[in-house]
């Protein structure tokens, strides 16, 4: 009596047989078309091209950057395309998905059956299929001396800066240089060479606005003639495409005003 | 025998694949010093580590330029307002203000198109061609708006006119 008793309980916990043999229950397949733009340099002559890729979403990641690493782990080794992180911290991944640059890993897939296109940054020389070639782009940002400068550094200990000077560079430091902004601004498209394009410019207005900086005055003449600064023409793609939520445009807008008013 | 012709040739023919490739992409074939724009490919002034330059700092082009641009924006609209408030045969100073005004404006306008479009450094004959040619157009028109202003009805007369027709 006391035996069946105790016995119960434990019967009630032992899995049945058939949860023993369970399986996970099959998703149904939910199929998603890429077209992702292709060129290989070393066939020059062939002109780019968007190849079609069709995946399933159900036995993929949610983002995009996902999707780009099923299709070249499983079906298309030869897809080329920059990534780093996972996590939209390096900026490596930023392409034009769906007509907006963003980074591939901050970007959801959409859920539906319309197809997905992607290409590598606008207006950008191309190193191969997503890859653009950021050479400039670097260049322009080393232009700019991103770095504290300061001739009289505190003797004995480190600089100190109140957390309203700190505040100042909230919005600017945490810019990944990623080039969304940049590569969506059409005047960066048509002078390039000259304009620093809004990245930059915000780079530039993050050491301008720096309580530790001494060269706040030779950074600003650098930027006193008509191309570096003056070809922003508040167009605000940068503001809206930006992947990390920040605001270039505004930080340009911001030089403008210091430039006039000193 | 033989197999050093079949070398020799074969090293003529990688060097002859380079030069075809060189020849289809002369971006990258281009020395450092050329700094020459060249429509369709990068032409980096320096080496890929050097910062790129900047134009020697002029405050006319830069900050006084955008300063009086947007000055001039803002004024032109209690300006409008005031000549659509009065007469122009009135107040011809106020006529007067309004036509410089206006034509400046657009000239800036103007020039800011060139500037981005058809900078002389990638058109060298058209870019300083059309730049000289809204300098004339702009001289022109001022001219024909103090001539219309002081010897005709003047621009705020002429507007409200084409507005009641």
């Amino acid at each position: 009596m006391t035996a069946a008793r105790v016995a119960r309980p434990a019967r009630a916990f032992a899995s049945s047989a058939l949860r023993a043999q369970a399986v996970p229950t099959e998703k149904p397949v939910l199929e998603k078309t890429f077209k992702i733009y292709r060129w290989n340099p070393d066939e020059p002559d062939k002109k780019p091209t968007l190849q079609s890729y069709t995946i399933d979403l159900n036995q993929c990641g949610p983002m995009v950057l996902d999707a780009l690493i099923k299709i070249k782990n499983e079906v298309d080794p030869t897809l080329t395309f920059r990534r780093s992180c996972r996590e939209g911290i390096c900026g490596s991944c930023a392409m034009n998905i769906n007509g907006q640059n963003t980074l591939a890993c901050l970007c959801r897939i959409d859920r539906d059956t319309k197809e997905s296109k992607i290409y590598p940054l606008p207006h950008m020389y191309v190193v191969k299929d997503l890859v653009p070639d950021l050479t400039l782009f670097y260049k322009q940002y080393k232009s700019i001396e991103p770095y504290l400068k300061n001739d009289n550094p505190p003797a004995d200990r480190e600089f100190l800066q109140s957390p309203e000077d700190r505040r100042k560079l909230d919005g600017m430091y945490e810019c990944i240089l990623c080039a969304c902004c940049s590569t969506s601004c059409p005047s960066y498209w048509w002078n390039q060479d000259e304009y620093l394009g809004p990245a930059t410019l915000m780079a530039a207005y993050r050491w301008m606005a720096d309580s530790r900086d001494a060269y706040k005055a030779q950074r600003k003449e650098k930027l006193q003639n008509e191309m570096s600064l003056y070809r922003c023409h508040t167009i605000f793609n940068c503001a809206r495409t930006c992947p990390k939520g920040l605001n270039p445009a505004a930080a340009i807008a911001k030089i403008k005003l210091e430039l006039a008013a000193e | 025998m033989s197999l050093a012709l079949a070398a020799r040739s074969a090293t003529n023919q990688r060097i002859a694949a380079t030069f075809a490739r060189r020849a289809l992409a002369p971006r990258f074939a281009r020395g450092a010093a050329d700094t020459a724009y060249v429509p369709g490919g990068p032409v980096y002034k320096g080496t890929v580590n050097d910062p790129t330059t900047f134009p020697p700092p002029n405050k006319t082009h830069g900050s006084y330029h955008w300063a009086f641009e947007r000055l001039l924006s803002a004024g032109l609209v209690p300006l409008t307002v005031a000549a659509f408030a009065t007469s122009g045969s009135n107040y011809a100073m106020l006529d007067g203000i309004l036509g410089v005004s206006l034509v400046m404006h657009s000239h800036i306008g103007f020039d800011a198109l060139l500037v981005d479009y058809l900078h002389p450094r990638k058109f060298p004959l058209l870019g300083p061609v059309l730049t000289w040619t809204l300098r004339a157009t702009t001289v022109g028109v001022l001219v024909g708006v103090y001539q219309f202003n002081t010897q005709d009805i003047g621009l705020t007369e002429l507007i409200a006119k084409v507005w009641h027709a």
